[in-house]
């Protein structure tokens, strides 16, 4: 036992635990960030997965033609909108049930990108590391936050402006009030569903990015496999978040420091039933929500659809 | 009357002779086969309250909805100040100076004060000049309030407020109040007329009160209107009207469903039955031209009476002194989701073999009480008790188990399930006539099926119909057959007949006086006056969740109970 509390304490103090986790936090936030504005307008918007994924292969796809990683972010992003293209056009303007959209959404493009990922072969690799200055040199996070391959600073600019669309602008007034109360909103002259479908496509972009960061910034070559229920667990960070954006982004560190610790240990050699550390983050995810999602309100039309006239 | 009112508050002139604010021609609204506003004539005025009565259900909130761009028209045209005007959605009506201050639907209680009022409009988002906007409306109309505050805080008075606010923000000059004062104490409602006046006085606006309450409209209005059935029926100033008129003209509906059904000849009218039908026919032009006299409505409803006594079928049962109440419902009081009072030291006591009809505008506890027996409310304080053992409140099932069945008021939203077949909705409250060790016997569930599709003439093609293929009144006889079914002690009826047509609305009728004729204790709540007039053998009103009135059916007019309905002392 004494060994198992020696390698812990070794895992907390390493560097490689802290990076892992920002990566993967990263990734989450990318993701989560998205999903939060969606859920914040009422639309429960499940497809997450698959618009990391597709994002993570249209950025491949960008990056095979272009040889830039900034391209492949670009096309990254339209993969994402693509899909939530999909997503807010058939729930949103065709009243389909938002879950069954997402559903065959998530798996429709599990079987696409692995169809096409044969055909195509799409080869991409990481970005450049970046080092900023004096920050990088505090002690644990600092590399974790501040030595990155380049596309992870997005988020701090992207994190801050979705803060502030939500909050300070009209847009994001109008967009809380239909999350909140759409038949209100409705009779004060706001467009219910196109407010819902921005928001989806708003969520589709930042997952796009954050398939295309997951890319560039972790795995290197493309494969079907890689987000691997992340989408998921970025929805459970925004329930757990209790549908603010500083909780969803404490989900997100909380859920990437279990997966993290899992890889670390690992790394250790410390023997522990593999399919076991499998199942942490997700058993911390569960756990995460059984203690705090009764204590948090959730926007009071989430996953309603909207027809003019019922109530 | 109302000019020196105005004169009073400081408006130069007013010029009711002039081009109105608002002139609705011909509007006509039909939602499938309901019409809710037919050829609707209507004209405001500025500098004047104008009073838009009637029931639920009369077209009021229909036709203000219109001039708002909620709702668009079937036929009929607009005219804004003279011109014509197509209002096809709210920011529409915004531009032509149109704002409404809706009942319930326009807040959002996760935003504050400033955020709702901020809401709907254009331009950047710009708190500080939002909270100074309503910090001058405060100022201007006395209505004071913190801007940061969130609404789901609020009371409903101050929510209100917000409500005007916000509307006024805009600077309308045709302003809708819609059932203003339905959540606000009798303080809060002086108040809320008062500002209205100023809102009125100061810029010579046009303001329509929709209400169904006589009192606030005789008193806060210059001119009135009422409708009934989606019908205009009346329209005179507010100084020529009296509660009793309003009341009658309100609620007096025994013409069209009377005649109708003298006219199928399904109802035994005897001989005054044509003379019946003329008269009221008549009655109806007279109170198109210029309102109701009276004297002549009197008559006519005396006449019904007449007609209704002499049906032998529905003879109140003897309730001696020894008698013992079948339900008893003591001081029942439940809250509804949002904290509001429903039902106040709401009592009751029900015999055998009686009809009870429960009358009031909806919205008065009538659905509280039906849903606490039908085991869907909890009450906060009080008792249900049935052949004196109490029954527990709010547990599925609890009501059903100790006797009573229920017909509720919405039949596809919780009195069927519409996907399954007439069979399987046959047997939902109780499977044990089909059922054994959890297993359904589709045999026995047959059987019954067929002996309830014959008993109860459900017109279906067969026990395995889906319910949805079935007509509205049949599947109200699958609701009725499988309540009787269960040999109910109490059977409570929801609004029963809505919706149906005149012969299903005959057979349930007729199917809810057996009932009480072999004991069941019927308990009837209805917005149809008629129909509870007909029926019952004792009327309760409800106002606010409490009893206002109770008289027998011999002693029961529409005049007395529509001005108990309309909140009026009796």
């Amino acid at each position: 036992m004494a060994d198992f509390f020696s390698s812990v304490y070794e895992i907390f103090t390493t560097e490689t635990t802290y990076s892992n986790g920002a990566l993967l936090a990263g990734v989450l936030a990318f993701a989560a960030t998205g999903e939060w504005v969606a859920e914040r307008s009422g639309t429960l918007n499940i497809s997450v997965e698959g618009m990391l994924l597709g994002g993570a292969f249209t950025a491949a796809l960008g990056y095979h033609v272009t040889g830039s990683v900034a391209v492949g972010l670009l096309t990254g992003m339209v993969g994402g909108m693509l899909i939530a293209g999909v997503q807010a056009e058939m729930s949103h303007r065709l009243a389909a049930d938002q879950f069954v959209v997402g559903l065959t959404l998530n798996i429709l493009v599990f079987g696409l990108t692995g169809f096409l990922e044969n055909e195509i072969a799409p080869d991409s690799t990481l970005a450049r590391k970046f080092e900023i200055p004096l920050l990088s040199e505090i002690p644990l996070v600092g590399e974790a936050l501040f030595w990155q391959r380049w596309p992870f600073y997005i988020l701090y600019l992207l994190i801050p402006f979705s803060w502030w669309l939500v909050y300070r602008t009209r847009w994001g007034l109008e967009l809380r009030s239909v999350g909140e109360n759409p038949q209100s909103a409705d009779v004060s002259g706001i467009d219910v569903n196109k407010r819902r479908r921005q928001s989806i496509y708003y969520a589709g972009l930042t997952c796009g990015l954050g398939g295309a960061f997951f890319l560039f910034g972790h795995v290197g070559p493309f494969e079907n496999t890689i987000v691997g229920g992340r989408g998921f667990i970025a929805i459970a960070a925004v329930i757990f978040g209790g549908w603010t954006l500083r909780g969803t982004l404490a989900g997100c560190v909380i859920f990437a420091g279990a997966l993290s610790f899992r890889i670390s240990i690992q790394l250790i050699g410390y023997d522990i039933n593999s399919e076991l550390l499998q199942a942490l983050p997700f058993i911390v995810t569960i756990a995460g929500m059984a203690i705090f999602a009764h204590r948090v309100r959730a926007p009071a039309a989430l996953a309603r659809p909207f027809i003019r006239g019922l109530r | 009357m109302s000019n020196t009112e105005l004169g009073d508050a400081g408006t130069d002139e007013t010029n009711t002779s002039s081009v109105p604010a608002v002139r609705l021609t011909g509007i006509t609204k039909r939602f499938g086969a309901v019409v809710a506003c037919d050829s609707v004539n209507l004209a405001l005025q500025r500098g004047r309250i104008h009073g838009l009565l009637g029931e639920n259900g009369a077209g009021k909130s229909t036709l203000m909805k219109m001039l708002i761009g909620l709702v668009l028209p079937d036929s009929g045209t607009i005219a804004i100040d003279g011109t014509t005007e197509s209002i096809h959605d709210p920011l529409t009506a915004s531009a032509l100076g149109i704002g409404m201050v809706h009942q319930h639907f326009s807040l959002v209680d996760a935003l504050t004060v400033w955020e709702n009022v901020a809401l709907g409009d254009a331009g950047r988002l710009d708190p500080k000049a939002t909270r100074g906007r309503i910090g001058e409306i405060a100022e201007q109309y006395g209505l004071v309030i913190d801007p940061d505050k969130r609404v789901g805080d609020l009371t409903a008075g101050l929510r209100q407020r917000v409500e005007i606010i916000k509307c006024l923000r805009r600077d309308p000059s045709i302003v809708i109040f819609d059932e203003p004062t339905s959540v606000l104490t009798p303080e809060e409602s002086e108040q809320l007329f008062e500002s209205l006046r100023h809102v009125v006085a100061a810029e010579s606006r046009s303001v329509v009160l929709v209400s169904h309450k006589l009192d606030e409209v005789l008193h806060a209005t210059d001119d009135i209107t009422i409708m009934r059935q989606g019908k205009v029926v009346d329209q005179r100033r507010s100084v020529d009207a009296d509660a009793r008129t309003l009341a009658r003209a309100m609620v007096g509906r025994e013409v069209s469903l009377r005649s109708e059904r003298a006219a199928l000849g399904i109802h035994s009218l005897d001989d005054n039955g044509l003379d019946d039908n003329g008269l009221d026919g008549n009655n109806l032009d007279r109170a198109d031209l210029d309102g109701i006299d009276l004297e002549e409505g009197a008559t006519a409803t005396g006449h019904t009476f007449e007609t209704a006594d002499s049906d032998t079928s529905n003879i109140a049962p003897d309730i001696g002194p020894t008698a013992v109440p079948v339900l008893r419902i003591g001081k029942a009081v439940v809250h509804d989701a949002d904290g509001v009072i429903a039902l106040d030291e709401f009592s009751l006591e029900m015999y055998p073999g009686e009809i009870v009809g429960v009358a009031g505008v909806e919205g008065n506890g009538q659905r509280a009480l039906g849903d606490v027996l039908s085991s869907l409310l909890v009450l906060s304080s009080g008792t249900v008790t049935v052949d004196g053992a109490p029954v527990p409140t709010g547990k599925s099932g609890a009501m059903a188990k100790a006797g009573i069945g229920v017909i509720p008021e919405d039949r596809h939203d919780s009195g069927l399930v519409l996907d399954m077949t007439v069979a399987e909705n046959l047997v939902l409250v109780d499977q044990s006539r089909a059922a054994s060790r959890g297993l359904i016997d589709q045999k026995r569930l047959n059987a019954f099926a067929v002996e309830m599709i014959e008993q109860f003439s459900i017109a279906c093609s067969g026990p395995n119909a889906p319910m949805w293929s079935v007509s509205g009144g049949n599947q109200q006889r699958v609701v009725l057959a499988r309540e009787l079914s269960q040999e109910p002690k109490i059977l409570v009826a929801a609004q029963p007949t809505r919706g149906l047509d005149v012969g299903a609305i005959e057979y349930m009728s007729h199917r809810l006086e057996t009932a009480a004729a072999t004991g069941v204790a019927v308990l009837l709540i209805s917005s149809e006056l008629e129909e509870i007039l007909e029926l019952s053998h004792r009327i309760i009103v409800m106002h606010s969740g409490r009893i206002v009135g109770e008289m027998p059916r011999a002693e029961a007019n529409f005049e007395a109970l529509g001005l108990l309905m309309g909140g009026a002392a009796a």
